[in-house]
């Protein structure tokens, strides 16, 4: 049996600005699949790809055996797509999304309404089936679009950014379903995505950066292989962190911060004992796939205080419209 | 399962949702109601008495019949128009609010997309259109049954081209601002140059039309296929031609043929 997701050296530009430079992997059937990257690495287009709604510049991309390039409808009936952001009909209650859904894909209406009744409530939204979209959260939004893209049985399922902007408790609630999907279903989940702590669940996780995929295995195998422990300082001032920067040159800057790979525990001491007194603040972080990606680029993943502005955006927006 | 019932579906589908946008957008409704009312009610009841001439103490209509029967079939054309370029609008937001997209990840067949997109804009412009046909009696203008079924399928043919002529527009604007004004600009010259409003006299030979009005508006109006549309509808509603009766139908057609495989390139590209 062929892979749900194969990629072989695919190439993507945009603007004369390469996005996607010799990408390759490939997923297994029923594998959950993140791929992991900051803003603008490329996810979103290597989605938009695999769905067929663009064109790579050369290589080969192929769903369940099927070239997306020469076959694209026929890849589509295999798929079904979570957008970044919201594909919905606001001005269509929950029901007419789904009832639309499952009209452009060909369903019977009995089937149409056996599957839509079956999807609402595995997001939970039984009670909000005539409600407008508009009148509906963030949160609710995004079930729905799952149950949406569930209502064809699809066998490969992608997510672009399933939970960003949403708070914990929902992205939680998001995944659980999606876990429960794949055991029941043996559905193959591609998400993209990037909250770390997202994808410590994952089979597989794919680090991308700059259209490159910089590292490929299970989180244990990425931990083990460029999860070192770091040790991040805030110097006093300026002199102080020019002065750590020269005496060691593998410190990485992080804005005010700097991060130093922890060899070992002699060499913690050691820096210590010297510059104690001139930091202000000291944390260890132990290996973990953030420290993986460090190691990797030399940059954090994101920048956490964006990752709130973004939840307490979102859950503002929600009481206003409620 | 049948192919074509799976494809049948689709269409559907993409029809019914712009019936259910239809029904729930007020603002466009009320438009399509108040529009008729002040070109009927204010503007061919106001000039309903000048569109006569006397001689020799006898009135005579310039044409045989009043300003009012001769608005009627133009007033459908307008709201046709109206609602058909609006629907560049709702092709617009399902490219920028990311709708299209759902629609592009399914099995549909992008023309088939198209079609029952604009099947659906069409069918919202004819019902607009028929809106004004409650105010024949208003107008004094009686029809029987094949006429109404006559207007009604040129309503829709004529309807089905403006709205991919909608699509077009939709596929060269980028943002909703300044579509409104951008319309008008497309719509009401149009409208005006489509001998809509007044007549070409056609008890006159052409040197005499040319003393009357100036070449240029002559010419624009011969060159705009609004007026062919304006003409056809008034052919059937009211029994009066400017032109050859054929020219009408033939230019509805043509434009509906057109400006479908230009709509389509259009959208293949997205």
């Amino acid at each position: 049996m062929s892979a749900a997701i194969s990629v072989e050296n695919l190439f993507a530009s945009y603007g004369g600005k390469t996005v996607l430079n010799d990408v390759s992997f490939s997923i297994p059937r029923g594998a959950s699949f993140a791929l992991l990257g900051p803003n603008g690495a490329g996810k979103t287009t290597l989605v938009s790809i695999l769905c067929t709604l663009r064109l790579p510049d050369r290589g080969r991309a192929q769903i369940a055996g099927i070239d997306v390039v020469r076959q694209p409808a026929k890849a589509r009936e295999t798929i079904g797509v979570v957008f970044q952001d919201s594909s919905l009909d606001d001005r269509l209650s929950a029901w007419e999304n789904l009832e639309f859904h499952g009209l452009v894909h060909g369903l019977a209406p009995k089937v149409r309404h056996a599957r839509a009744e079956a999807v609402l409530a595995l997001v939970e939204l039984e009670d909000w089936a005539d409600e407008i979209v508009r009148n509906f959260s963030g949160g609710m939004r995004r079930r729905l679009e799952i149950a949406r893209a569930l209502m064809h049985e699809p066998t490969i399922l992608f997510l672009d950014e399933p939970t960003v902007g949403l708070d914990p408790q929902t992205r939680q609630r998001i995944w659980s379903y999606l876990d429960r999907l794949r055991r029941e279903r043996n559905l193959t989940v591609l998400t993209t995505t990037h909250y770390i702590e997202e994808v410590e669940t994952a089979d597989q996780v794919c680090v991308i950066d700059h259209g490159s995929i910089i590292a490929q295995g299970t989180p244990g195998e990425l931990k083990a292989a460029h999860g070192s422990r770091w040790l991040h300082i805030v110097p006093r001032d300026e002199t102080t962190a020019t002065e750590i920067e020269i005496a060691y040159p593998q410190a990485q800057r992080l804005g005010a911060n700097l991060a130093l790979p922890v060899a070992s525990e002699e060499m913690a001491d050691a820096f210590l004992a010297a510059y104690r007194n001139r930091l202000e603040e000291i944390r260890f972080q132990e290996p973990s796939l953030e420290s993986v990606f460090l190691s990797l680029t030399g940059r954090e993943l994101r920048d956490r205080a964006d990752g709130q502005r973004d939840a307490q955006r979102s859950s503002g927006r929600r009481g206003g419209q409620r | 399962m049948n192919r074509a019932v799976i494809l049948f579906r689709g269409v559907y589908g993409v029809w019914l949702r712009e019936i259910t946008r239809a029904t729930r957008d007020r603002g466009q409704m009320i438009g399509g109601i108040s529009r008729p009312l002040i070109w009927l009610l204010v503007l061919g009841v106001g000039l309903n008495p000048y569109f006569r001439g006397e001689v020799f103490g006898e009135v005579k209509y310039v044409i045989p019949f009043t300003y009012l029967q001769f608005l009627f079939p133009a007033v459908i054309v307008l709201n046709i128009m109206y609602t058909s370029i609006q629907f560049a609008v709702s092709v617009i937001w399902d490219r920028e609010f990311g709708f299209l997209r759902e629609v592009l990840v399914s099995p549909m067949p992008r023309s088939l997309i198209l079609l029952g997109k604009v099947l659906g804009g069409s069918t919202v412009a004819m019902i607009h259109g028929g809106l004004v046909l409650i105010l024949a009696r208003f107008a004094d203008v009686t029809l029987d049954l094949d006429q109404m079924a006559m207007a009604l399928g040129l309503m829709f043919v004529l309807s089905f081209g403006l709205t991919c002529f909608g699509v077009v527009l939709a596929s060269r604007v980028r943002s909703f601002e300044g579509f409104g004004v951008f319309s008008n600009t497309v719509i009401l010259p149009l409208y005006f140059t489509s001998s809509s409003i007044f007549p070409l006299d056609p008890t006159l030979s052409r040197t005499q039309t040319a003393t009357a009005y100036p070449e240029w508006l002559v010419f624009m109006v011969q060159i705009n296929p609004i007026t062919y549309a304006v003409d056809a509808l008034r052919g059937t509603i009211i029994g009066f031609n400017q032109f050859p009766a054929w020219y009408g139908p033939a230019v509805i057609f043509a434009m509906a043929a057109i400006f479908f495989v230009w709509a389509l390139i259009g959208f293949r590209r997205q």
